[in-house]
């Protein structure tokens, strides 16, 4: 979601004139697209916005924040960063700037032409600018007036996409789902489906200009449509489109989505990615724990009978599919047992590959006002074991497909010298031996030989 | 269909030292009984969660806050008198009865506190439910709502204090009874509490399926 902000925001920035630069000590403006699920990512922000404040006194530079950020971080914030605005607010980010004026001792010297340094770590955060006084902030932005349905603004603006072959489509925004462990809801408000028309204007674009990998976006995908009561289609009907489109287009694309929440998986969902040929056959199904009372502690509104119900939907109707996860581990309170009942679902479901998180309570949960009770070492440890039994299946799995040929998106030069990396539909990450970097972009056929626990290799056969 | 805006206060009603009721304006908000709503003073951005207390028919929104020490919402909430406005946003969440389950169910609602909340909106809002609550409460006048519930059917489960209905906690009420295993059974309340009597209904024999729960914080 953050690199789909993030390609909006880098697309009004240009527009703008500003130019990107990857070296931050020689960017103008730098920005933060913020990601408030977990704190390590929020703590970051605090680290590097005191080393930009210190730039300051050398040279002109405004910086900004966006993205997912809490009504306690967003009131720290205003003192560090020169703005503060949600994503609803970047059409006016022109407008915003315009009003900047000279800020810094710096800036009184002159301006050089104007950069913009990105950001990427593993919570995913990008861009910024400006600098108002908060007096200004507080006249000038109606940051409290927007409502959550004037997202659709952002959603207008055309995105400068970070790749040609891939590419994030944000089909909705916001959280009704109240995970306790989360604090979206709160940063990002109640969910907003964006108008299936302009969504599937945007994949039908990228798919003329080439694109091969398109990912839509939302905390829940498939809840789509629900904020509109009927006057908007539904997810599975707008797959069905993406679907019909993929048949009528001849030309080849891999279509995901994630997330989608368990309690709003139907079979029609499942049924529609095994109809159509460009939706992959790859499905992103959080868990978050195996465990039917810790699942009540999370307020995950689901159980594991309905959890397996899906998965058992998922095998039988595309067995060719990988399954992905997402698991927290040492949640607070979580006991022996109910960790070990985690550990058994990863036998049970033999996830391709699963996301595992190290619970660390983030401020404006609701977790957050329980103890953190489950020590490090033990967290640490229940990583470990959970990992070491993920593999266990994943290795399993990618055995299975030795001596079988896959069709592959080649993404880049792989790190091994003289070969190049690509990914499976079932995105499982593939590397083959070849220095031709014109298949970069390009789909192939490779013939796996050999297999690791989270990767393949294979050989590039002629096509 | 979901909301946001401000609401005026129409009354606080204090139950006990910590415990009270904020009735506000309803404007046009249309809920499920079990639904909650993010509330907090039109001048804060700190919003909690509250389910909503009074039922669907009722010409206002009511919700029962217990005072947190310490807390940065419920305390604030307190000093707020008729006229002012509060933020109020929802209705929100999946805790409710089924529908088709509504004529015809046997339940049995166990809560703790004010996790009796969504309970008081469910028999408020279905005045021919076939109900029966456990009220884990510590002393006789945490009882909230009592008047508003059939005398036969509330069931007050005091930790510290002799002389209700039951003594001890809803726990000790379960496992010393015995519950039609096709009873459909909803919790509220603190977790550890919802643990254990699950653990509990489920040894007796009711189905996983037929317990619904949520935690309340």
């Amino acid at each position: 979601m953050n690199i789909s902000d993030g390609e909006r925001v880098q697309k009004v920035l240009e527009d703008m004139g500003y130019l990107h630069t990857d070296n931050p000590e020689s960017a103008n403006l730098i920005g933060v697209i913020a990601c408030s699920v977990r704190q390590k990512g929020i703590d970051k922000v605090y680290n590097m916005v005191n080393i930009w404040n210190k730039w300051k006194n050398k040279r002109n530079l405004i910086t900004f924040v966006s993205g997912c950020v809490l009504p306690s971080d967003k009131e720290k914030f205003l003192k560090l960063f020169d703005m503060v605005f949600t994503m609803s607010q970047l059409p006016e980010l022109p407008e915003m700037i315009n009003h900047y004026g000279i800020v810094t001792p710096a800036g009184l010297m002159g301006n050089e032409n104007m950069q913009i340094e990105q950001e990427f770590t593993d919570n995913p955060m990008q861009l910024g600018g400006f600098r108002l006084n908060e007096t200004q902030i507080s006249s000038s932005l109606p940051l409290a007036e927007k409502k959550p349905e004037d997202i659709k603004e952002f959603w207008n603006i055309e995105p400068k996409y970070g790749s040609n072959i891939e590419a994030y489509i944000p089909i909705q925004n916001g959280c009704d789902k109240f995970c306790t462990f989360c604090a979206v809801p709160y940063t990002r408000g109640r969910e907003v489906s964006r108008p299936s028309e302009e969504i599937m204007n945007e994949v039908r674009t990228l798919v003329e200009k080439g694109t091969k990998s398109i990912t839509i976006l939302g905390q829940n995908v498939n809840s789509y449509g629900y904020d509109k009561k009927g006057s908007e289609i539904t997810f599975t009907q707008l797959l069905e489109k993406i679907g019909e489109y993929g048949n009528q287009s001849n030309k080849e694309f891999w279509v995901y989505f994630t997330s989608p929440h368990p309690r709003d998986m139907s079979d029609d969902v499942i049924e529609t990615v095994a109809k159509y040929k460009c939706l992959a056959k790859q499905i992103h199904l959080p868990v978050q724990s195996g465990d039917d009372k810790l699942l009540i502690k999370m307020n995950r509104n689901h159980s594991m009978l309905k959890y397996r119900e899906i998965v058992s939907t998922i095998r039988r109707l595309i067995p060719e599919a990988t399954l992905f996860t997402d698991i927290i581990v040492g949640f607070t309170g979580e006991t022996e047992k109910e960790f070990e009942n985690t550990m058994k679902i990863m036998e049970e479901f033999k996830y391709n590959m699963a996301y595992i998180a190290q619970y660390s309570p983030r401020p404006g949960a609701t977790s957050s006002r329980w103890d953190d009770d489950v020590p490090k070492d033990i967290k640490k440890e229940r990583f470990h074991r959970l990992t070491k039994e993920l593999t266990k299946y994943s290795q399993m799995h990618n055995n299975d497909v030795i001596g079988k040929t896959l069709r592959v998106l080649v993404r880049g030069k792989d790190r091994k010298e003289g070969y190049l990396s690509a990914l499976t539909e079932g995105r499982i990450v593939t590397r083959f031996a070849s220095k031709d970097i014109t298949l970069i972009g390009d789909f192939v056929d490779i013939k796996i030989t050999s297999a690791a626990s989270l990767s393949v290799e294979g050989v590039l056969l002629k096509n | 269909m979901q909301t946001t805006g401000l609401h005026k206060l129409i009354e606080l009603i204090n139950l006990t030292e910590s415990t009270y009721i904020l009735r506000i304006e309803k404007k046009d908000m249309q809920f499920e009984a079990g639904q909650h709503i993010l509330l907090g003073k039109a001048d804060d951005n700190d919003q909690r969660e509250y389910s909503i207390y009074s039922g669907t028919n009722d010409e206002y929104l009511e919700v029962l806050i217990k005072e947190v020490v310490d807390g940065s919402v419920s305390i604030h909430l307190k000093n707020l008198n008729p006229g002012d406005l509060l933020k109020v946003e929802g209705p929100l969440g999946f805790f409710g009865l089924s529908k088709d389950k509504i004529e015809s169910g046997k339940f049995l609602f166990i809560a703790s506190g004010t996790g009796i909340a969504p309970f008081h909106s469910m028999v408020k809002s279905n005045p021919n439910l076939n109900y029966k609550i456990l009220h884990g409460i510590r002393t006789c006048n945490e009882d909230y709502g009592k008047e508003d519930y059939n005398s036969d059917r509330y069931i007050r489960c005091t930790s510290r204090e002799n002389g209700c209905d039951f003594e001890g906690r809803v726990t000790d009420y379960i496992r010393q009874n015995d519950f039609d295993n096709d009873t459909i059974c909803y919790f509220c309340g603190n977790f550890k509490m919802i643990k254990e009597a699950m653990d509990l209904l489920e040894n007796k024999g009711i189905p996983g399926s037929q317990l619904h729960a949520e935690v309340y914080f």
